[in-house]
């Protein structure tokens, strides 16, 4: 078996056993792993005190005494020399610990070296040394050990050192991935500048990065070595003169235990290598985790129920107003970790979207959009929750839906296009396969040649070019890629379409390519739209509405021409001062300073008090409401309260 | 023009490994102490004139390799030794030649007794590994989806206990109960069977490969499932993940047609680095169960001190492997659309 460890991220705790020790006790696996491991320790030590009977000599056994079953003399029976095997167990641990360790040292210090050596210094020195790491990988080595020590003499130290020198590909491969991760850091680099030399570099900065990833490789090393020991010795080839757990299993085996159905003599030793692999095993995994925390939920782990609560009440449609699609009424979200309290993560946000209507959800990174967005489709991630509130797409409530009824409102009801293209697209299918997915899951069955010619129109709609169709995603630029995801998202003529930062990652150019496109076919297409962007100054020439969120609450929520020329809030007043204005380019462009809260550490009042211009002493302890300023103009601040 | 490439480069290492196989083997037989032709012949007593007479007939009085002074350019021809007849010449020629050697043992050809075995070798890897490699794949599958529930946990327990267990040691435990149960002790085929129809012939060497495949598919089934869950878990992370369940796929369907292709890209190259290990694996059993193939054939050479067929056995199983990773590799290249442009 090979060793599997994925590369992890190093961390500097601040006060490093001890962080360490706290986490590591917590890590069931890893402490039940110690704790074994720690047990077979004792027994090998004091062996000699331990053991109730000498082994060393064949004394007082007579042919009695073979293959005697448990007893109260010999509680694990005796072997096929008539000796005890409890005794012979605790001696035995001796030897393949050792063995286990002394060569799992040897592999370790190697791979060690050579990963080191070749992701430090790169070039041809790393080309030599993993182009060799990869023929040793490929060759199997039990055999060789096998071959390497039947032609040498079979003693303990040979052994240690066949087994040694074979086993340090897997630790090789893995420190000289993270020493290249490792090398790029900015303290290296900065060590470098200041002119460090190559050796300081390698032992105060490398060694203490890699050192983790090397301790738990070490533990599995030490399990392989243990295996590949009692391999050897089943196989004939141990040390006469120690014997080891593999060693009394191949005396066993090959002298009768079998056949004289001495199954104690065949259990025991193999319980011991089993003992010994399992809590290094357990040891490694668990430190693992501890080094490399990672989270296990991921999009299929079901989501957490919706809880809903009374809708106060539910707008009505106004005459000669176009009909509503979506009505979103205070719906709040929390992010739920164990342990924890809940995160705040959306709170208390409504709107409407008409049809035919684009609306811009504005705000910085963190500020809930990208939550709020998912929430409607149902979409969040495991630790995600809708704990209040509602959301009605036409005379239907997303959030009371079942699980099959969403999965009808996805992509054909409301569809959406993720920011990031690349990875919104799965890399190993082609392109119009993933957009031909989508029409046969919410269309009758159509006849191939229709559905492709409909792949083609959608793609010619984005302006990629029908040839192009058949390509994967990695063969497309950036720029298409985001097209085709805008032609997925209309595969089956959805009523509302989500744009959730769809320029986030393009040149200025290609961005505004896309804006128009996007413009174009929402007047083509008769589509609404909501449109997620950080960036107010794309919203204002497309958008019917705008609604601002802060922290998780909605800021100001009004119809453009309200936001652009009478904004009320601070925040959309910062937020519109750090964009460039064409009419006016000699204004100053400010940036807001700091950051939006983390949704763990709120602050009490206003979330937009600390970084807030305006801010008085009120901000700091008060919560403002949501005030309705006209008829579709709102905004949450203490400035614009009227006086009662 | 680009996979051609890949394809050329791949083959070309695969070539290169060989060649360095070729020469390790070469050297570790001549180099670690013990002339093959005393340590073969055991006896003290033996004449030595009948020790010459066995060296002569091993080609082991031919000098090993060509004397160096016959690669230094100035003294080019001063080198009285024929490179052609040297003992690395004749070993590589031979091999070329299908010959590798006679065994000390029986007096047979090696490369018989090996191809005979080989198949063998063969059948119980190819039945191990499929059986491992779906029942892990399966089981890996069900624990990522329903990761960090009591199943996921008794998968993965179950499967590091599995990775615990020393192979040899499970084959010798399946043993005892199966001869406790009527299942045959060892060997491919009860005596007498040869004659028997086809089928019933089949059935017979089924019975016997029980035992051998079950230990063989537990001990690799627990990493294929580690693998296959752990890749899962990072694929199912993944945007496009998100990308198909906003489609309004179903989680089946995502499974099916999303997740699965890339979390089964690593395993194949898990596989591959594998075949190492599963050699080791079939070592153990094929030892145990008197199973006649290579890793049979290796255990009787050294119980034997049979030399020629150790480095025979060694060779076949080390070229096995390249030529497997090699098809491991290409396999990747075919289903990975993004290896081609790299």
């Amino acid at each position: 078996m090979s060793v599997q460890i994925t590369e992890f991220k190093p961390t500097v705790p601040s006060s490093p056993l001890l962080d360490f020790w706290r986490v590591f006790s917590r890590n069931r696996m890893a402490l039940v792993g110690l704790v074994m491991l720690a047990a077979i320790f004792v027994g090998a030590v004091f062996a000699s005190q331990l053991a109730p009977y000498d082994v060393s000599t064949s004394e007082n056994i007579t042919i009695n005494d073979i293959y005697n079953p448990p007893s109260a003399a010999h509680w694990l029976g005796t072997d096929d020399a008539g000796k005890d095997v409890l005794s012979n167990f605790f001696f035995g641990a001796r030897v393949s610990l050792i063995v286990g360790f002394f060569a799992a040292f040897i592999s370790v210090v190697i791979g060690g070296v050579m990963g080191i050596v070749a992701g430090f210094y790169g070039g041809r020195v790393e080309n030599l040394l993993m182009r060799f790491t990869d023929i040793m990988l490929v060759i199997p080595d039990l055999p060789l050990m096998v071959v390497i020590v039947a032609l040498t003499k079979p003693s303990l130290l040979n052994i240690i050192f066949v087994i040694g020198l074979l086993g340090w590909t897997t630790t090789s491969r893995i420190v000289r991935s993270q020493t290249l991760a490792v090398k790029s850091r900015k303290f290296v680099l900065r060590a470098r500048a200041i002119g460090a030399g190559n050796g300081h570099i390698i032992r105060h900065h490398i060694l203490p990065l890699v050192m983790p990833l090397l301790v738990v490789n070490d533990i599995l090393v030490i399990s392989l070595a243990i295996l590949d020991e009692s391999t050897l010795s089943f196989l004939g080839l141990g040390d006469p003169t120690a014997l080891s757990w593999g060693q009394m299993l191949n005396f066993a085996f090959g002298r009768g235990a079998m056949s004289a159905g001495a199954w104690w003599a065949l259990v025991v030793p193999g319980f011991g290598i089993v003992w010994v692999v399992l809590s290094l095993t357990l040891l490694g995994h668990g430190l693992e985790q501890v080094l490399n925390p990672r989270l296990e939920t991921h999009h299929l782990t079901p989501g957490r129920p919706v809880i809903r609560s009374e809708i106060p009440w539910r707008r009505e449609k106004k005459k000669g107003e176009a009909p509503i699609l979506l009505d979103v009424r205070d719906l709040s979200i929390n992010y739920i970790t164990e342990g924890k309290p809940p995160a705040r993560a959306v709170e208390k946000v409504s709107f409407q979207l008409h049809e035919g209507e684009l609306m811009g959800l504005v705000g910085e990174s963190g500020c809930g959009k990208t939550t709020l967005m998912l929430a409607l489709l149902r979409l969040l991630p495991a630790a995600g929750q809708i704990v209040g509130g509602g959301a009605y797409f036409t005379d239907k409530e997303l959030t009371a839906m079942s699980e099959a009824e969403i999965t009808d409102v996805r992509w054909k009801g409301i569809s959406i296009i993720f920011q990031g293209a690349m990875n919104a697209l799965n890399p190993v299918r082609t392109v119009s396969d993933q957009i031909a997915e989508a029409i046969i899951k919410h269309s009758p069955p159509i006849p191939r040649n229709h559905l492709d010619a409909r792949v083609v129109e959608l793609l010619d709609l984005v302006g990629i070019a029908a040839q192009h169709k058949d390509h994967y995603p990695h063969q497309y630029s950036g720029g298409m890629r985001q097209r085709a995801m805008i032609a997925m998202a209309l595969a089956c003529d959805p009523q509302v379409v989500i744009a959730d930062e769809p320029t986030t990652a393009l040149d200025v150019m290609i961005q505004a390519q896309i804006l128009e496109l996007l413009d174009n076919l929402r007047h083509r297409l008769g589509l609404s739209i909501i449109f997620v962007t950080h960036d107010l100054g794309v919203v204002a020439e497309m958008c019917d509405s705008v609604l601002v969120m802060y922290g998780g609450v909605t800021a100001e929520y009004g119809d453009v021409d309200t936001i652009y020329n009478a904004a009320c809030h601070p925040y959309t007043q910062e937020l519109l001062k750090a964009f460039p204005d064409l009419s006016n380019p000699e204004k100053r462009l400010a940036s807001i300073p700091g950051y939006p809260p983390r949704l763990e550490a709120l602050p009490p009042g206003c979330r937009f008090a600390p970084r807030c211009p305006a801010a008085f002493a009120r901000c700091a302890s008060e919560r403002p409401a949501l005030h309705a300023l006209g008829e579709d103009h709102f905004a949450s601040c203490h400035l614009v309260e009227v006086p009662s | 023009m680009k996979r051609y490439q890949y394809l050329l480069k791949k083959i070309a290492w695969s070539f290169f490994t060989i060649l360095f196989v070729l020469v390790l083997n070469f050297l570790l037989f001549r180099v670690l102490p013990g002339d093959p032709a005393r340590a073969g012949v055991r006896d003290p007593r033996m004449k030595q004139e009948a020790i010459e007479a066995i060296r002569i007939r091993f080609g082991l009085d031919k000098p090993v390799i060509n004397c160096f002074e016959s690669l230094n350019p100035i003294k080019v021809g001063s080198c009285t030794i024929n490179p052609l007849d040297t003992q690395f010449f004749i070993y590589v020629r031979n091999l070329l030649q299908g010959d590798m050697g006679i065994s000390f043992h029986s007096n047979r050809p090696v490369a018989d007794i090996l191809s005979e075995r080989l198949w063998n070798t063969v059948l119980l890897i190819g039945s191990g590994q499929i059986l491992a490699i779906m029942l892990g794949v399966a089981f890996g599958i069900i624990a990522a989806w329903k990761a960090r529930t009591v199943i996921d946990y008794a998968a993965l327990l179950s499967s590091l206990l599995a990775w615990s267990l020393p192979t040899f040691w499970l084959g010798i435990i399946l043993l005892f109960w199966g001869s406790g149960h009527g299942l045959p002790i060892g060997g491919k085929a009860t005596p007498g069977t040869s004659s028997l129809p086809f089928l019933q012939q089949w059935a017979d060497i089924a019975r016997h490969m029980l035992l051998p495949t079950l230990t063989y598919t537990i001990v690799y089934m627990g990493e294929y499932m580690l693998i296959m869950r752990s890749s899962l878990l990072d694929v199912l992370a993944e945007d496009y993940i998100l990308t198909a369940k906003a489609k309004g796929l179903s989680t089946f369907q995502i499974l099916k047609d999303h997740a699965l292709k890339n979390a089964m890209l690593p395993l194949v190259t898990v596989i591959a680095i594998n075949l190492g290990f599963t050699v080791a694996g079939a070592l153990q059993i094929e030892a145990v169960f008197s199973w006649p193939g290579l890793g049979g054939a290796i255990y009787e050479a050294v119980v034997r001190r049979d030399f020629p067929i150790l480095q025979g056995a060694f060779l076949l199983i080390a070229v096995s492997v390249i030529i497997a990773n090699l098809i491991a590799d290409l396999t990747y290249s075919y289903l990975d659309p993004r290896v081609q442009s790299d």
